[in-house]
């Protein structure tokens, strides 16, 4: 059949043809893995977001103040809270930012440089969320040594005794610390694997870039 | 040890890709869905390259593992391409009775090839591979002799397609 073989010729001489894909684009191709790594920092962290705003509101703290008999600290605590959640806006807009940038990406160097800047963004994420655990907690017993009438007596026994002080003190240091251990590991536990296998891509890509 | 692996895959499909291309020009209809089929099967292959063993060039492993991959996906999309068929046969009608530059007529002929069906199409990736008849049977999982059968059956239909009248 003289148009297969007509067909034939060209096929074989056909090889340049075709717009070469790049070791970094099939290595994209295989992985598609940072970019859904990415993604689900961000779905986790809107998630976890979310989770601490319905145990806040299943929480009314407001009675707590009125208890207090200090209602200006409620205004203190709704100002504390909206900058909280400001910040943790600006992190979520951050991870999503994130996102755009690594799903569209086509450059080695241009990946590997916006995985490190996730991965720092996170890092800050996490750091920030965890100093945030340690003052509300310091706020919290401030608080209610200066005004809980219920802490009243034990205030009293601790003027008086400089043992009975000093077992206060380490109870909530060792709190504190409990606190933090306990939110460390679960953040750990939540970014840190996300974080590991998104190095483990970046030192991959820069096997490839060399 | 799997950093490596990925390593040595990465580099070689990157080296031998034109094989896939090839395969998505006959399997495909358009530079988005070439695009489509040459992602897929790049993932088919890192899927299946632990079990590549090395006893055969990369090429070969990769050539089959790429048809095998179009054909499981062509099938599966059958259905929507019959409208598209259509057209295209309507086309060749009306064109087929002029004198074509040698150029056209390999633009015809990929347009024909284009409307064979998911094996017809593997068995014409071979040929023009060079592939012998042993490696095209012991690729599609046919006999020898049955290879041979099909692909002058091909080469009729391909006659039909460019010249339904048979003028």
């Amino acid at each position: 059949m003289k148009e297969l073989d007509l067909l034939k010729k060209d096929w074989q001489k056909n090889d340049n043809s075709f717009e070469q894909v790049s070791e970094i684009e099939i290595y994209k191709m295989i992985h598609k893995k940072s970019s859904s790594i990415v993604k689900w920092i961000l779905v986790i962290s809107i998630l976890e977001v979310s989770i601490w705003t319905l145990i806040s509101l299943a929480f009314n703290t407001d009675d707590y103040f009125k208890k207090l008999k200090h209602d200006e600290l409620i205004q203190y605590f709704e100002v504390l809270t909206i900058f909280n959640y400001g910040v943790i806006l600006v992190f979520i807009y951050l991870f999503y930012k994130n996102y755009i940038l690594i799903s569209t990406t086509a450059s080695t160097k241009q990946l590997m440089k916006d995985i490190l800047k996730t991965r720092k963004t996170v890092q800050y994420y996490v750091w920030y969320n965890l100093g945030m655990i340690v003052f509300s907690l310091i706020i919290g017993f401030v608080i209610a040594f200066s005004y809980n009438p219920d802490v009243s007596i034990l205030k009293d026994k601790i003027a008086n005794d400089g043992k009975i002080m000093a077992i206060t003190i380490g109870i909530l240091i060792l709190t504190i610390a409990v606190f933090f251990g306990i939110f460390w590991l679960f953040y750990r536990l939540l970014y840190g694997i996300l974080l590991k296998r998104l190095y483990a891509n970046y030192k991959e890509l820069k096997k490839i870039d060399l | 040890m799997s950093e490596n692996l990925e390593h040595s895959f990465v580099k070689q499909l990157q080296e031998n890709q034109n094989i896939i291309h090839k395969i998505c020009r006959l399997y495909t209809n358009g530079d988005d869905a070439h695009k489509d089929l040459f992602q897929e099967i790049t993932i088919q292959l890192w899927k299946a390259f632990p079990k590549f063993r090395g006893d055969s060039k990369f090429s070969t492993w990769a050539y089959r593992v790429a048809l095998n991959t179009a054909i499981t996906l062509y099938r599966k999309t059958k259905r929507s391409i019959s409208t598209i068929e259509f057209e295209g046969r309507q086309h060749f009608t009306h064109d087929i009775e002029y004198n074509y530059e040698e150029e056209e007529q390999i633009k015809l002929m990929y347009k024909a090839v284009y409307q064979l069906n998911d094996i017809e199409k593997a068995l014409v990736f071979m040929y023009l591979e060079d592939k012998d008849y042993t490696e095209i049977a012991e690729t599609l999982g046919i006999s020898e002799v049955n290879a041979r059968v099909k692909m002058n059956r091909i080469k009729g239909k391909l006659k039909k397609i460019l010249n339904p009248l048979g003028i």
